[in-house]
């Protein structure tokens, strides 16, 4: 992983960074489970 | 790049006790949040009241955290850390959705068998904070015992507490009440990925939850339209409802406070310790519901056995976890953690060593113009649905509630004291 807090190396946009980052699919993935769980439970 | 020092040993001990103390304090506020609900009867539609109960919630993490530090300092957060700002809005999300699953699980199974089933999200935090941040890592036997052990014990006396709750079962759907209640407490335990995410970068919890409230109120708004059968059918229910909106919206204001606690909680003693100590909330609750509101009136011998053992499980088991603060090894483990979150997302080193050591050197002290306007539109909304609030048709023991108002302003000031002096709120 590159050092992204060194101002000499070019650092892409924070959203491309979220999406690049495994944990943040964690609680998108639970969120939609979620919210098909409740369609189905409602 | 290096960052600034680590903080002294002695400071970090500071940190983990008011970490500590606010998880206690946590507990105490999330739990008397339930009172003011306790007035409302049935005859509304439970997300209304959950709509409701997130409007109040929305007020409060706007008014309190400019009426505290000031919303400026928002600014400088958002600044260094823009990518926080997606991550809360997803963990607001994640909120409603399970709050709004917990109100169907007690629907069909009851709140004494569901309320267990959800505070497993506090077993979860572990796991999650284990896994993904390094939390409990060098920590030692005994420490791992203490909590996850502590844990346990709190989920056991969980257990026994809800059993002898007066709200018992209605007649429902047994599977679906209880997958529901399993997911809730799924939503809530991986909610605590972004938290931890938000405190090992540094961000301010005063921060974090002025954008976690917006994607609270806004899931909350879309499941409302949804399940309330659109804008004409959700305004019928909350006209019908106003007399007891006041109460629902100071239910949710009194859980700010608590929440509030748990974020600092969270952020100083991470989420395997903060988020079991402030589950304490359902002994709190239980003490409300038996003290104030006479709710075990004429209940027989075994129900209080029950309460009493249940409350001593969970006492024992939040004293473990308390008992088993992080130390040096544990701690350099963190700030791995830390330090990797911050050259994923390009966040300047200084700032994350400072703020996780409680300091922040770029504050900005003092209220603006904008700051006092939330805080007076706030009141006066509050103040609004007071003058046209019914008064509550229950028998209420004054003395009690007078009793345990005083433990609540004793840890609100003993907390707030703590954070003031250690961290001023950072």
């Amino acid at each position: 992983m590159p050092d992204r807090s060194d101002p000499t190396v070019p650092v892409p946009p924070w959203w491309r960074a979220i999406l690049g980052d495994a944990q943040f699919w964690i609680p998108l993935t639970m969120l939609v489970a979620g919210l098909l769980l409740l369609r189905w439970v409602a | 790049m290096t960052g600034a020092a680590p903080p002294a040993t002695a400071r970090l001990r500071r940190l983990q006790a008011v970490g500590v103390l606010s998880g206690f304090a946590a507990g105490a506020w999330l739990g008397a949040a339930e009172a003011p609900t306790k007035v409302v009867t049935l005859g509304i539609s439970p997300v209304a009241i959950s709509l409701v109960m997130v409007l109040g919630v929305f007020l409060a993490r706007w008014s309190l955290p400019a009426l505290i530090r000031g919303t400026a300092n928002i600014g400088v957060d958002v600044r260094h850390a823009p990518h926080l700002v997606a991550w809360a809005l997803m963990a607001g999300c994640l909120w409603a959705v399970a709050n709004t699953l917990t109100i169907f699980a007690i629907r069909d199974i009851g709140l004494s068998i569901a309320f267990p089933l959800w505070n497993t999200n506090s077993l979860l935090g572990i796991v999650w904070g284990a896994v993904l941040f390094n939390e409990l890592r060098g920590a030692g036997r005994a420490r791992w015992l203490g909590v996850a052990g502590g844990a346990t014990a709190m989920f056991a006396g969980a257990l026994v507490l809800a059993a002898a709750s007066p709200a018992q079962a209605p007649a429902g759907h047994a599977v679906r009440g209880i997958v529901a209640a399993i997911g809730a407490g799924v939503l809530w335990g991986t909610m605590y990925i972004p938290y931890r995410k938000a405190y090992l970068t540094g961000m301010n919890p005063l921060s974090f939850v002025t954008f976690f409230t917006i994607g609270e109120l806004g899931m909350m708004s879309v499941l409302a339209l949804t399940y309330l059968g659109g804008p004409a059918g959700t305004w019928r229910e909350l006209v019908g409802a106003r007399g007891v909106l006041f109460w629902l919206l100071l239910g949710g204001f009194i859980w700010v406070v608590g929440d509030l606690f748990q974020q600092y909680a969270a952020k100083y003693i991470g989420i395997g310790r903060g988020i079991p100590l402030s589950n304490t909330n359902q002994l709190w609750g239980l003490l409300w519901g038996l003290l104030v509101f006479g709710e075990l009136a004429g209940a027989d011998r075994t129900t209080y056995v029950q309460v009493v053992g249940g409350s001593l499980v969970m006492a024992l088991g939040a004293a473990a976890i308390a008992l088993s603060t992080a130390r040096e090894m544990e701690l350099r483990h963190w700030r791995a953690a830390a330090e990797r979150e911050a050259a994923r997302y390009g966040v300047d080193r200084a700032y994350v060593d400072a703020r996780l050591a409680g300091e922040d050197p770029e504050a900005r002290r003092g209220r603006s113009v904008w700051d006092w306007l939330i805080v007076g539109t706030a009141t006066a909304v509050f103040v609004a649905f007071a003058a046209g609030a019914r008064a509550p048709q229950l028998t209420i023991h004054h003395g009690w509630a007078a009793g345990l108002v005083l433990a609540l302003l004793a840890l609100l000031g003993g907390g707030g004291w703590a954070l003031w002096r250690t961290t001023r709120f950072g």
